[in-house]
C-alpha cells in the first residue's frame, strides 16, 4: 500500500530468458556429475554408523577408518600401479595400430574397405566372459598369462574400434589439399604427415588415446581372469566390494573414482580438443 | 618425439615387470570375499603358514573361468582352491587325492569326510568350514509373537501372523527378506520354504503340498517391506530399523549382532508341515592337478583343519569350524548370538536338512533362476500358483536331465537325473 507507483508487468527480454535457460541447463549438468560425487566423498570420509544412520547431515564426518582400510588392505597399491601400466599400455598399443588404419580407411581407396570398417567394430560384438575361457588357456600355454602386456593386449582389442573409427574421422576432418600442398613444396608423403597432418590430428589422437585408457581403466572380467598376481584395481576392488558393507563401498568407490579424476582433470585440454573447443 | 619415447619406456617397463614371482601358494576362493573377511582371512588365519599364502577371493563367473583355464592348460598358478560343495563336486576329476594328508590329532566331522569323496574312494577335497542360514530379530519384534508360539519353534503359519500383527500395529511392514539380485533369496526357497512344505526341492517341485507353501509366502510377502526387492545382506535393514523380522545367511547377519548385541536375537527358520527345512552350507579346500607345488598346497590344506585354524576362521568369517574344535570363551557377540540358533535348528526334533545343489556345474546358475523366477511370478507377477510351477517344473526337468544331475537330499537318490513329477 506504501508503493502508489502503478503495478506495470516487469518486461522479460528474450535475451534474459535464454540466459536463464542457459545457466539452468548449466547448474542441472553439473549437479548430474557433482552430486553422485559429493555423496560418495561423504560418505567415505564417514564413519560406518553415520553411513548406516539416519537421517543424514549430507556433511562429511571427517572419519578416515574406511579410506584407511584400504590404504591398508594388502596389494591396493600395486594393484593401483598394474591398473596405470596396462592402461598406459593400453593406450600407446591401441594408438599404435589404430591411427595408421584410421589414416588408411580415410585417405585410400582399398578392396574391402567397408568389410574392414565393419569388421573392426565387430570386435565389440563378442561378449568377454565368452572369450575369457579360450584367451585364458592360450596365455597359459604362451605365458602372457598374468602380464600386464597380455592383459593390454586384450584391452587393445576393445579399444581399437574406438581408436580407429575417432582417428578415421580426424583424418577425414583434414583437408587433403593441405597434404598435397606439402608435397608440392618438395615433402614426401611422410614428411608431409609427420610435419602438416600430424600436428593438426594430435589433440584429437590424444583424446582417443585418453578413451581407450578409460576403457581399460573400468574392464574387469578380463582382468580377473587373465591376472592373478599382477591384478588391475577394478579386478581387485570390485570383486570384493560388491559383497561388502556399505560404508566400505563408499571407500572402494571413491578409491576408484580419484585417480580417474586425476587423470582426466590432467588431460583436460585433450579432451576439449576432441570436441573442437580451441584450449591452447 | 617425445611421448613416442615415454610410451616405448612404458612398453619396456612393463615387459620387465611381465616376468612373474612365484613363491607363496595361491588360496583360489569364492569364500570370504568381503574386503573385511578377506583381510582377516590374510592377517589372522594364514599369516601363520609357512612359506606364505596369497588369498584371492573371486565372484564365482571368474573363478570358474580361471579354475576351467588352469585345469584345460593341465598347468597354472592355483594352489589351493576353496569353495562350495556344489562347485567342488563339478571338476570332480581335477583334484588330487588328499586322503595321505595328516589329520592326527583332530577329528573331522564323518559326514564331512564322506561328501569330500564326491562318490569315489579318493578324498577328492576337505571339509574347510560350514554356516548355515537362520532368522533374526529385533527385541521390539518379539511383543508381537502371537500367542503361544515358542520362538524356536515357529511355524510357517505363526511368521505370517507374527508379520502381519507387526505390520498392523507399527503401520509398516517389518519383514524383510533378500530379495535383491545379490540377495540369497533362491536358497531360502529350495533349502526351507520347498523342502518345509513339500519334504523335496527337486521332485516334488510343482506338487499341491509345494503349491501350498507359495501361498502361504505369498500371504508372507503382503507383510514383507517393499524395499527387500533390493536388500541384499539383511545386516543393514536390520541396523538401519527398516526391517524388524529377517532371514538370511548368518555371515550376512553377523554385523548387526556385533554393533548391537543387546538389540536383536536370533532364532531358528519356522517348520512347515514336513518339517524345519533347513539348507547346511559346507565349503571344503581341494588341490587342483594342475597346482605348481602340490606338496605345499598339501600343507596348507593341513593347515586349515588344525583347531586354532578353524577357530581363527569362525572369528574371521562366521563359518563353524568342521572339527572338534574347541571354541574359545570370549566368541564375538554374532558367534554367540547365531552359534545357539543353528544348533537348535539343527537338532530340533523336525529337522530336515536340505543340501546344497550338488553335481549340477555350469547350470547351477539356470537352477537357481527356475526358483527365482517362480518367485517373481507367483509373489512379484501375481500369476496362478499352478501355472507358473507347471511351467517351471518343465524348466526345472530340463536343466536337471541337461546337467544330468541325480538326487541329492532331501530328495531321495535317483539312477539318472534326478525327476520333477
Amino acid at each position: 500500500m506504501s508503493n502508489p507507483t502503478v503495478d506495470v508487468p516487469r518486461t522479460v527480454s528474450a535475451g534474459g530468458a535464454g540466459r536463464f535457460l542457459i545457466w539452468a541447463s548449466i547448474v542441472l549438468l553439473c549437479a548430474w556429475v557433482l552430486v553422485p560425487i559429493y555423496l560418495l566423498m561423504v560418505n567415505a570420509l564417514s564413519s560406518p554408523a553415520q553411513v548406516s544412520g539416519f537421517p543424514k547431515s549430507g556433511l562429511p564426518g571427517f572419519d578416515f577408518a574406511s579410506l584407511q582400510f584400504f590404504a591398508g588392505f594388502a596389494g591396493v597399491a600395486k594393484a593401483l600401479w598394474n591398473s596405470i601400466l596396462v592402461a598406459v599400455l593400453t593406450m600407446a598399443l591401441s594408438i599404435g595400430i589404430g591411427a595408421p588404419a584410421g589414416y588408411a580407411l580415410s585417405r585410400f581407396d582399398f578392396p574391402g574397405k567397408e568389410v574392414f570398417r565393419m569388421l573392426v567394430v565387430m570386435t565389440r560384438a563378442f561378449p568377454l566372459p565368452l572369450l575369457a575361457l579360450p584367451l585364458a588357456v592360450m596365455f597359459i600355454r604362451t605365458g602372457l598369462d598374468d602380464t600386464a602386456l597380455g592383459l593390454a593386449l586384450v584391452h587393445t582389442v576393445l579399444a581399437i574400434p574406438f581408436a580407429v573409427l575417432i582417428t578415421f574421422s580426424l583424418f577425414s576432418g583434414i583437408p587433403l589439399e593441405l597434404e598435397e600442398a606439402a608435397w608440392t613444396l618438395g615433402c614426401n608423403r611422410w614428411q608431409a604427415f609427420q610435419r602438416v597432418v600430424l600436428p593438426l590430428v594430435l589433440p584429437g589422437i590424444a583424446a582417443s588415446a585418453v578413451f581407450a585408457f578409460t576403457i581399460s581403466w573400468n574392464e574387469v572380467f578380463a582382468a580377473a581372469v587373465l591376472t592373478i598376481e599382477n591384478r588391475t584395481l577394478p579386478a581387485f576392488l570390485i570383486q570384493n566390494l560388491n559383497v561388502s558393507p556399505l560404508h566400505l563401498k563408499f571407500a572402494g568407490g571413491a578409491a576408484m573414482v580419484i585417480p580417474a579424476l586425476i587423470f582426466i582433470f590432467a588431460v583436460r585440454k585433450y579432451l576439449f580438443a576432441m570436441w573442437g573447443i580451441a584450449n591452447r | 618425439m617425445k611421448t613416442t619415447k615415454t610410451l616405448l619406456g612404458a612398453a619396456a617397463l612393463a615387459l620387465m615387470a611381465a616376468v612373474p614371482a612365484q613363491a607363496q601358494v595361491l588360496f583360489w576362493s569364492t569364500q570370504a570375499a568381503p574386503v573385511e573377511e578377506t583381510q582377516k582371512m590374510r592377517e589372522d588365519v594364514l599369516a601363520g603358514f609357512e612359506g606364505g599364502v596369497d588369498f584371492q577371493p573371486q565372484e564365482v563367473g571368474p573363478f570358474i573361468t580361471r579354475l576351467e583355464a588352469e585345469i584345460s592348460a593341465g598347468s597354472g598358478n592355483i594352489g589351493v582352491v576353496g569353495a562350495l560343495h556344489g562347485d567342488l563336486s563339478t571338476y570332480a576329476d581335477a583334484w588330487v587325492d588328499l586322503s595321505d594328508v595328516d589329520l592326527s590329532g583332530v577329528a573331522v566331522s564323518e559326514a564331512f569326510l564322506e561328501l569330500g569323496k564326491l562318490g569315489t574312494d579318493e578324498q577328492k577335497y576337505l571339509p574347510w568350514m560350514q554356516a548355515n542360514y537362520v532368522m533374526a530379530a529385533n527385541k521390539q519384534a518379539l511383543e508381537y509373537l502371537p500367542e503361544g508360539a515358542d520362538i524356536n519353534a515357529l511355524t510357517y503359519d505363526q511368521l505370517v501372523d507374527w508379520a502381519q500383527a507387526m505390520a498392523e500395529d507399527t503401520g509398516s511392514p517389518k519383514f524383510g527378506f533378500p530379495a535383491g539380485p545379490q540377495g540369497l533369496k533362491h536358497r531360502f526357497f529350495q533349502g526351507f520354504l520347498i523342502p518345509s512344505f513339500a519334504g523335496s526341492t527337486v521332485t516334488k517341485f510343482a506338487s499341491d503340498e509345494a503349491a501350498a507353501g507359495w501361498e502361504v509366502f505369498k500371504e508372507l510377502w503382503q507383510y514383507t517391506n517393499p524395499a527387500s526387492t533390493n536388500y541384499a545382506f539383511m545386516q543393514e535393514p536390520l541396523l538401519s530399523g527398516d526391517v524388524w523380522v529377517a532371514f538370511d545367511h548368518i555371515a550376512r547377519l553377523a554385523d548387526a549382532f556385533n554393533q548391537r548385541p543387546d538389540d536383536f536375537v536370533a532364532f531358528p527358520a519356522p517348520a512347515g508341515p514336513m518339517g524345519r527345512g533347513f539348507m547346511p552350507v559346507l565349503a571344503g579346500v581341494a588341490v587342483p592337478a594342475s597346482a605348481p607345488d602340490v606338496e605345499a598346497a598339501k600343507a596348507l590344506v593341513q593347515y586349515m583343519l588344525q583347531p586354532d585354524t578353524q577357530v581363527a576362521t569362525l572369528l574371521a568369517t562366521n563359518f563353524y569350524p568342521v572339527t572338534d574344535a574347541p571354541l574359545p570363551a570370549e566368541l564375538p557377540a554374532s558367534a554367540r548370538a547365531l552359534g545357539p540358533a543353528i544348533t537348535a535348528m539343527t537338532t530340533s526334533a523336525d529337522a530336515l536338512p536340505a543340501l546344497l545343489p550338488v553335481g549340477l556345474g555350469d547350470m547351477g546358475g539356470q537352477f537357481n533362476q527356475v526358483y527365482t523366477d517362480t518367485f517373481e511370478r507367483i509373489v512379484l507377477g501375481n500369476q496362478p500358483i499352478a501355472d507358473v510351477l507347471a511351467q517351471q517344473a518343465d524348466t526345472l526337468r530340463s536343466v536337471m536331465e541337461q546337467a544330468n544331475a541325480p538326487c541329492w537330499l532331501p530328495d531321495a537318490p535317483s539312477e539318472g537325473p534326478c525327476p520333477v513329477d
